[in-house]
């Protein structure tokens, strides 16, 4: 009995150690303040927004779900 | 959990104190040796250093935990949608269904788009796995699988296979081909095994690894050619029901979602879990990384859509109305990730302003919950798939 509780305290052991090591490793790693990652967001959004077809739409002719062609053919 | 090792009980002297007992095989230092059950106890515990104990071990990992938020919280100088007050609004957005894919006989309950942008590949609840030509909503090929509640399916980048899987605990990949006298199911190949469904897969960079998600709680990822597995990923508490690659093509994390509420961010190389996240109230059922890597977004049930980021390590928008009271099933940017589209579990799609954190837009049509939302890959169009039996493109 004592054996399988030691096998318990054991793996918990092992387990709060891992939880330990991880979170050490989390608090410690470098981080950024949220206004340059905020900013670092914006400037992605501007650098891309010109190319993004569902915000500027691009002429009916060139999205293929757009236009009012028929993919049908006569067998 | 995954890990489950068969013991064979050995009996014979112990390595250490010379007694007959049934001994366990160890390894100290690459070497085997075989240690009663005992002196493996007494091994275990001398690693630990004076008076460090379960408790003390618990109050350490607690304080630890208390540190992380301060840190986390020194850098939290602004929220998003302060800096983003000098962004222009959008303008009104005309989006419509442009296509309805029916086929299914039930629920859809995954879907992918190929790389070119036109072919989609959906899973249903009763098994079968089609792929569709979304411009003409053909359907090109479909397959049963030997189970139901295909909660996964993927399409490698080549276009040239597809993964799905579900309570099968397996993940499967089939060869596509235009060969009429070909059956697809008889080229199938097995590639992952779990030991309880599959939520989520992945091809990486190429056809010929694999990223899955289960509900045993773990990743994995594995070698399509030989179904070995090559990295296993453990510390969800939980099912895990969802994951998403990093964008960049040298890329090598994956963020995953669970239900412990928790997303967590992984190095496939080693393994290792880099960052968690823990601020959603529910089971977390859709992750997606920004389109530049820096940033991820959650769909959760606890009704809220977040925006995580990884370099300022928390969240940093939450999306979310009053009004919206049933849970988030799954999110997608649009191609500058100025927007996100949330597939909700009442029937409807919600687009949100990803910088101001307003709702810009919220779509109707489907007559059963949104189970799953992909953005394609030139960003022309999205495609969410529903438990009304349809798929819809909208555009």
């Amino acid at each position: 009995m004592k054996e399988i509780m030691s096998n318990n305290n054991t793996t918990n052991i092992s387990q709060a150690r891992k939880a330990v090591e991880q979170l050490k490793m989390e608090a410690y790693m470098d981080r950024i303040k949220v206004s340059k990652a905020a900013a670092d967001l914006l400037a992605y959004c501007d650098a891309h927004i010109g190319e993004d077809p569902l915000i500027i739409p691009v002429p009916a002719s060139e999205n293929p779900f757009r236009e009012k062609k028929f993919f049908c053919t006569i067998l | 959990m995954c890990d489950q090792t068969f013991l064979a009980i050995v009996f014979g002297p112990c390595d250490k104190c010379s007694k007959e007992k049934p001994l366990r095989a160890i390894y100290i230092k690459s070497e085997q040796l075989n240690y009663c059950s005992l002196c493996v106890e007494m091994m275990a515990t001398e690693g630990l250093h004076e008076n460090e104990t379960l408790a003390s071990l618990k109050s350490e990992a607690e304080s630890l935990k208390g540190r992380l938020e301060e840190e986390r919280a020194k850098l939290h100088d602004v929220e998003l949608h302060q800096v983003a007050e000098r962004v222009e609004a959008l303008g009104q957005f005309v989006m419509k269904t442009r296509r309805t894919l029916k086929g299914h006989g039930n629920k859809v309950l995954c879907m992918d788009w190929c790389k070119d942008k036109r072919r989609i590949v959906s899973s249903s609840q009763d098994g079968k796995v089609i792929v569709w030509d979304s411009f003409t909503t053909n359907k090109e090929h479909a397959v049963t699988m030997p189970c139901t509640w295909v909660m996964a399916c993927a399409y490698a980048p080549s276009g040239c296979a597809i993964a799905c899987g579900g309570l099968d605990n397996k993940c499967s990949v089939y060869p596509l081909t235009f060969d009429k006298n070909e059956n697809m199911a008889a080229k199938k190949k097995s590639v992952a095994m779990h030991t309880n469904y599959l939520s989520a897969c992945s091809f990486t960079n190429s056809d010929m690894q694999i990223l899955t998600a289960s509900g045993d709680g773990t990743c994995a990822l594995w070698d399509v050619e030989s179904g070995q597995l090559l990295q296993s990923f453990h510390g969800h508490g939980a099912d895990v029901l969802c994951l998403d690659l990093a964008p960049s093509e040298t890329g090598n994390t994956f963020v995953s979602g669970g239900c412990d509420k928790k997303a967590m961010v992984w190095d496939m190389r080693s393994g290792q879990c880099i960052q968690s996240f823990e601020t959603h109230e529910s089971d977390i059922n859709s992750v997606r990384y920004y389109p530049s890597g820096d940033a991820f977004a959650s769909g959760s049930d606890d009704a809220t859509c977040r925006l995580y980021d990884l370099r300022a390590d928390r969240e940093v928008a939450i999306y979310s109305k009053e009004s919206i009271i049933f849970g988030a099933s799954s999110v997608d940017f649009s191609l500058s990730g100025r927007l996100l589209f949330g597939g909700y579990n009442d029937y409807t799609i919600n687009v949100w302003d990803v910088l101001k954190g307003s709702r810009v837009s919220i779509l109707f049509g489907h007559e059963n919950r949104v189970s799953t939302l992909r953005v394609s890959p030139d960003g022309t169009a999205f495609c969410s798939g529903s438990w009304d039996h349809t798929l819809r493109i909208w555009a």
